[in-house]
């Protein structure tokens, strides 16, 4: 069983990595798209797996873009070095973010969130120096000169981050401490766990991975501006992928973030400026018909079918 | 010697004093009964024990230790071992894995030998089929779960408050049994309960709480008799 399971994962990942040699450009474009939103939704489940909801990840999406094309326009870094940097600089500011804000729970911390996504919007723009104001920066080049390939195998490597953090976080202590606190905190601390330390840990990590992503997305775009960087689209549209595809799992997000970018690249193409509405609609429909998302309805009718 | 010593320990909510000036010494051989009306401030008691509150005033010793300030994750650590009055099973996690949360950071083990350790707890318990969801077990399943979830985090001294209650006769015998059980693990018990005999049978001595203070104190015959005790509990005669 165990493995079969390894098997089946290598046989995926080989042919996802060999990608490029059956598909065109126009594939390998909607697959970096898919595979952002899909780093991002599985980042936002990650923390909501502690029962916290972050709708703060444009800004932390933002802050990784703007600290990548600086550094690597301002300083000279290899895009690569300085897209981990951009992580790296997303991380720190959530701890110290976190360190300050996470004695605050649910809706609270997600409302201390929304806001601080504005405030680094509100910020970026008005340091017209340094990050070039309202108008944005743009790159020479973009990343790899634009090569598809070499484009598509950096998001990919983005997403196997992300895929290979949730994986560890669930086959760790990580999960059962998230679990407690996610259930009843009154409990996990009765039970030794330190809640807040977890709480900022997983805030610093998830916000790594989304500062790690939106490097990757402004080197491969070749710009960064406030309005572009710290849109809306990057909180919402993944949180939309992980209801979807189903909470607190690795392969539900996964799932959602495959199904939605597909919809929305194919409605996108039927009914221009009218595909956010059916996008609206889809989500609606499976939020109100399968709360637990499709990997979690599946998973429970399969084991249901198995028990039987 | 004492295993945990409170000295003048208060709690107030607001304008409640829910503890007042409680002195209370647990022995580390022991099993305590902790008893009174409702509302007379056992949980809180308990809660501030085990760190959930603070103590407005007042100080708590655990083997000579200070604890007062320290938060409740350290005092699990170091010792302190709880359940609770309802329930609170952590749905998401199988029976076998809400007991492994007391022994991975309770006792700080690694998740295979956490994993033991519950196995070996759910056998002196007798919970069996490991893997079942915690939404489907019996209530008598449930407060052991609840018991080996606090085992796992190896106490010193171990709160057991109200694990009688909703249990039939027989399963009350089951569990009067268990208690003895852990005791004879060398585990200072610290027990709140309603139903009497349960005190009766289990108690070195007991303390008697109302309206957040200390009334009585000393082994059951005694204090059963004790005219303040048995005021408190069926009020003064008209």
């Amino acid at each position: 069983m165990r493995i079969s399971k390894t098997l089946l994962y290598l046989v995926i990942f080989i042919f996802l990595l060999t990608l490029p040699l059956y598909t065109g450009v126009y594939l390998l474009n909607v697959m970096d798209i898919i595979l952002i939103y899909m780093a991002l939704a599985l980042s936002w489940d990650m923390l909501l797996r502690s029962g916290q909801i972050s709708f703060g990840m444009a800004g932390l999406f933002g802050v990784g873009g703007y600290t990548a094309v600086l550094l690597h326009l301002n300083a000279g870094l290899n895009p690569i070095v300085s897209i981990i940097l951009g992580g790296l600089a997303a991380g720190v500011l959530a701890w110290l973010i976190g360190v300050a804000v996470l004695q605050l729970r649910g809706m609270y911390f997600a409302i201390v969130t929304l806001a601080l996504a504005e405030i680094f919007r509100v910020i970026v723009r008005n340091l017209p120096d340094l990050t070039g104001g309202p108008e944005g920066t743009v790159l020479p080049s973009a990343i790899f000169a634009g090569n598809s390939t070499k484009t598509y195998w950096l998001t990919l490597s983005v997403a196997l981050v992300s895929v290979i953090t949730s994986e560890i976080f669930r086959c760790t202590r990580v999960h059962f401490a998230l679990t407690s606190i996610r259930n009843d905190e009154i409990v996990a601390k009765s039970s030794g766990i330190d809640v807040f330390k977890y709480l900022v840990f997983i805030f610093m990590v998830t916000s790594a991975i989304q500062g790690l992503t939106g490097g990757a997305y402004a080197h491969i775009y070749g710009f960064v501006s406030p309005e572009g960087s710290f849109s809306v689209d990057f909180t919402l549209l993944p949180i939309a992928m992980a209801l979807l595809g189903g909470m607190h799992s690795t392969w539900g997000p996964v799932v959602g973030a495959v199904l939605l970018g597909m919809v929305s690249e194919f409605l996108k193409l039927q009914i221009p400026y009218g595909h956010l509405l059916v996008y609206g609609l889809i989500i609606v429909i499976a939020i109100l018909f399968f709360p637990q998302g499709i990997v979690g309805t599946l998973g429970k009718n399969l084991k249901r079918a198995g028990g039987a | 010697m004492a295993v945990l010593k409170t000295e003048n320990l208060t709690r107030h909510f607001g304008g409640l004093v829910a503890l007042n000036g409680v002195n209370i010494e647990f022995r580390e051989d022991e099993i305590l009964g902790i008893i009174g009306p409702n509302g007379a401030g056992k949980t809180t008691f308990i809660n501030v024990i085990a760190g959930i509150y603070l103590p407005t005033r007042g100080k708590i010793f655990f083997n000579g230790e200070d604890v007062s300030d320290q938060p409740a994750h350290k005092r699990c650590r170091l010792g302190i071992g709880r359940t609770f009055q309802l329930v609170r099973p952590l749905p998401g996690l199988s029976l076998l894995e809400n007991i492994m949360v007391g022994a991975l950071f309770g006792k700080g083990l690694g998740k295979e030998e956490a994993r033991k350790k519950a196995e070996e707890l759910c056998e002196f318990l007798g919970l069996s089929d490991f893997t079942r969801d915690v939404t489907r077990m019996t209530a008598l399943e449930i407060k052991k779960m609840e018991i080996a979830h606090a085992l796992a985090t190896q106490p010193k001294l171990l709160f057991l408050d109200e694990v009688m209650a909703g249990l039939n006769g027989d399963e009350t015998m089951e569990m009067i049994d268990l208690v003895k059980k852990i005791h004879s693990r060398g585990i200072a018990i610290g027990i709140v309960e309603h139903v009497m005999r349960v005190i009766r049978e289990l108690t070195h001595r007991v303390v008697v709480l109302e309206w957040g203070e200390l009334i009585a104190e000393g082994p059951y015959e005694e204090v059963s008799n004790d005219p303040r005790v048995i005021t408190a509990y069926l009020g003064e005669e008209a």
